[in-house]
């Protein structure tokens, strides 16, 4: 019987440490991996909000400490202006790697407002690549119809022609389907989810290392190459810039709103010293037809190899990851609304 | 007691294979061979005690060796995983025969047992023949205490392979894959890194062998003491990969006459060790070079140290010593991980504080604060040893650290290309 007991107490002991660890773990996730609860919506501007008038810190990859305005987007608290832009693209846009006021469209809103107030509206949200922004164009104008243009942020131009044609596919708009609307939807079972996972980060970072693990096992495996200038050149001699064209006269049909397309590379460092530009080629074709349909295209590439020629800026990657990969940082942002700011005055 | 070792050379086996299937068989032939080896001498020594059986002992070494050359410098075949410390467990058996250091010939199955031995076949420790077999007859019981320490060990082995190691990696191998594109103090923070990231993933490893085998009731070696606090290279050789240094310091360096022959002599003995270590490491030259210049250091501190009581200097010196000291090493380490032009031209980078991208990798400074504590406890507290103790795993607090530590491997582990960086020598 003692030794039952003995056992018990053992077990009983072991249980209280590991849940003393993982409170102590899970609060040291509150200053290190803390990310915003997301809501995904089927209409929109959008594929989905994070949870309005949350906060949440990154720091994975760089570090942030992010606010969630009370439409479900990545802006500062500020009154929103009635003159604004809107900008949209996937992660590099949401910019949950560097401070905000640091990222790009916090940095072209101050240069070219200084009243205070939100001029550039980010609705930047992870995997909403170029073609899903296209996909929501409807959203954008439906949620955004005042704006005075439209910034689509895109890191890779290797979109092929059915890729093109298929990023005209509507997915709809529903002006009830809001942050607010969707929050307010919510059950109580719901709601009570969303706070047990808010409190506990640690769960959702175990549950992200879980996923970079099994994908570091498949894509050891993965030797794809979305560059191979054998697939890209049949491309262009196909129908590659026929559907360019009725990609931008579709955006056109939609809005003669300022649109403009932001392109900057992913680079690579290469062993002599040199960085060159991962591009497929497709840059003359977006720069001709765009100038067509009037719609500004701006590519970085020269002024990321610029920035590296004379200044040794490397655009991609932070202390904490490595230079050349992942997302772009606090200098790649600030060039990126250097541009952009040139182009919208 | 033999069915443990049959059960173990099975786990052994099974462990192995896992591995690295293809090269079991060279690693059971290369057992046997050895035990046909250690058998011939001992039964001649036996028969004619007045025999000169060394010549028959060096044709089995030198049999190894060549099977050892053949693997690791020929480019059409690989080396098997962890030959190069398997390969000297079988020398150390050889020789230790030879020496008379058993009082009856180990069986075949303590042989094979001890040169497949699954928590030192693929990076070592490298133990000897001497201390590893006689345990096999006397197999230490499991109590809560050695429990508790292998557990410890294990966990803080691994921590620091998946959370330090491979982290740190991460920034190592993207510098060095283009050194051209940093400056020289990022190149600089670089080999800081990679001193860092050999540290963490050589002694996580043997942290995590040491474990292992305190489980199955055997004592083997700690390959490392705190090498970065060391005041000299000779210093930083006991410290560093221990077993490796004891290893050549009994089966090289003492054979060879040790410093019983003469100033000359000695530093050539020096020479030949550090030459050896760095052959053994590589089959590049660079290994070559790194070799010679962690002998060429040796010998200098020697030659500098002449005459000079041990401990007449201050702590103010003694601090400056170790961190030159760290720095040779550090430096060392730039050839040791890249060929020699590449090597030479991050060196000069470094010195001419060439300009590039700036890149300083955060870890890098949060393992190097957290391994100066350490160091620091062990010099105030350990007496300049490993201070690293087991867990009192009856204790609240103690089980409380212990899965800190698991949950905190499971927060910061990289999973990427893992492989353990010793594993390939």
């Amino acid at each position: 019987m003692q030794t039952i007991f003995s056992h018990i107490r053992t077990l009983s002991g072991w249980i209280a440490a590991l849940f003393i660890a993982a409170f102590i773990c899970n609060l040291s996730c509150f200053a290190f991996y803390y990310p915003c609860h997301e809501l995904p919506r089927t209409q929109g501007s959008t594929t989905g909000f994070l949870l309005p008038g949350s906060r949440g810190v990154y720091g994975l990859e760089g570090y942030c400490a992010a606010t969630i305005d009370q439409y479900g987007y990545v802006n500062r608290n500020l009154e929103r202006s009635d003159e604004y832009y809107v900008v949209a693209g996937a992660s590099h846009t949401e910019g949950l790697f560097i401070p905000e006021r640091l990222r790009y469209s916090d940095l072209l809103n101050d240069m070219l407002y200084d009243d205070g107030k939100l001029h550039v509206i980010n609705i930047g949200r992870s995997g909403n690549y170029f073609s899903v922004v296209l996909q929501h164009l409807d959203g954008i104008l439906g949620e955004f119809p005042d704006a005075k243009g439209i910034i689509i942020e895109t890191d890779s131009l290797a979109y092929d022609t059915k890729a093109l044609y298929d990023s005209m596919a509507q997915a709809g708009y529903d002006p009830d389907e809001t942050a607010d609307s969707i929050v307010s939807s919510l059950s109580t079972r719901d709601k009570l989810v969303i706070k047990a996972k808010q409190s506990l980060p640690l769960l959702r970072l175990l549950r992200k290392q879980y996923y970079t693990y099994e994908d570091s096992k498949k894509s050891a495996g993965d030797g794809t190459d979305i560059l191979d200038p054998d697939f890209w050149q049949s491309e262009y001699d196909g129908g590659f810039e026929d559907a360019l064209c009725a990609l931008m006269e579709f955006i056109r049909s939609k809005t003669d709103k300022q649109v403009i397309i932001l392109y900057h590379p992913a680079v690579k460092l290469e062993a002599d010293g040199t960085m060159t530009a991962m591009s497929n080629g497709a840059e003359e074709y977006y720069r001709r037809v765009c100038s067509d349909y009037n719609i500004d295209f701006v590519d970085m590439t020269g002024r990321f190899m610029q920035a590296y020629e004379e200044e040794h800026i490397i655009p991609y990657g932070f202390s904490n990851t490595t230079m050349g990969d992942g997302h772009v940082n606090r200098k790649a942002h600030e060039m990126m609304a250097e541009e952009l700011a040139k182009v919208i005055r | 007691m033999n069915l443990h070792l049959i059960l173990l050379l099975i786990a052994n086996l099974i462990f192995y294979a896992f591995l690295d299937l293809r090269a079991l068989p060279v690693l059971i032939g290369l057992s046997l061979l050895t035990y046909l080896g250690g058998r011939i001498i001992f039964s001649l020594k036996r028969k004619s005690p007045a025999k000169n059986t060394k010549p028959i002992c060096l044709a089995f070494i030198a049999v190894q060796i060549a099977v050892l050359c053949l693997f690791k410098y020929s480019s059409a075949l690989s080396l098997p995983v962890g030959m190069s410390f398997y390969m000297l467990m079988a020398i150390s058996f050889l020789a230790d025969v030879q020496r008379d250091e058993f009082g009856e010939l180990p069986s075949v199955l303590h042989v094979l047992v001890y040169i497949t031995f699954f928590p030192t076949v693929i990076s070592g420790p490298i133990m000897k023949a001497k201390e590893l077999i006689p345990q096999f007859s006397s197999r230490k019981k499991l109590t809560r205490e050695r429990c508790e320490e292998a557990a410890w060990m294990i966990v803080i082995g691994a921590f620091m392979k998946l959370a330090m190691a491979d982290r740190i990696a991460v920034s190592v191998n993207s510098v060095y894959s283009a050194p051209l594109v940093y400056s020289g103090p990022s190149l600089f923070m670089a080999s800081i890194g990679y001193t860092l990231q050999l540290l963490f993933d050589f002694a996580g490893y043997s942290f995590m062998a040491f474990g292992a085998a305190e489980l199955i009731g055997y004592d083997i070696t700690k390959n490392f003491n705190l090498p970065y606090i060391a005041k000299n290279p000779s210093e930083f050789w006991r410290r560093w990969h221990i077993s490796l240094s004891s290893w050549l310091k009994d089966y090289v360096y003492i054979p060879l006459g040790g410093s019983r022959k003469g100033k000359m002599r000695t530093y050539l003995n020096i020479f030949i060790v550090m030459a050896v270590s760095g052959l053994w490491h590589g089959s590049t030259f660079n290994f070559f070079v790194w070799g010679m210049l962690h002998g060429l250091g040796q010998v200098v501190h020697r030659l500098f140290t002449k005459g000079m009581k041990k401990d007449a200097s201050g702590p103010a010196v003694g601090i400056f010593s170790s961190i030159l000291n760290f720095l040779f090493v550090s430096f060392l380490w730039i050839p040791f991980r890249l060929p020699i032009k590449d090597a030479w031209t991050v060196f000069l980078r470094i010195i001419t504080f060439s300009a590039g991208a700036s890149y300083y990798y955060v870890y890098t400074f949060i393992f190097a604060a957290a391994l100066l504590v350490v160091q620091l406890i062990g010099v105030k507290y350990s007496d300049g040893n490993d201070p690293i103790r087991p867990l009192p795993l009856s204790k609240l607090y103690g089980r409380v650290i212990f899965c800190i530590m698991i949950i905190a491997t499971a927060m910061f582990a990289y999973f990427g290309s893992g492989a353990f960086i010793y594993a390939k020598f």
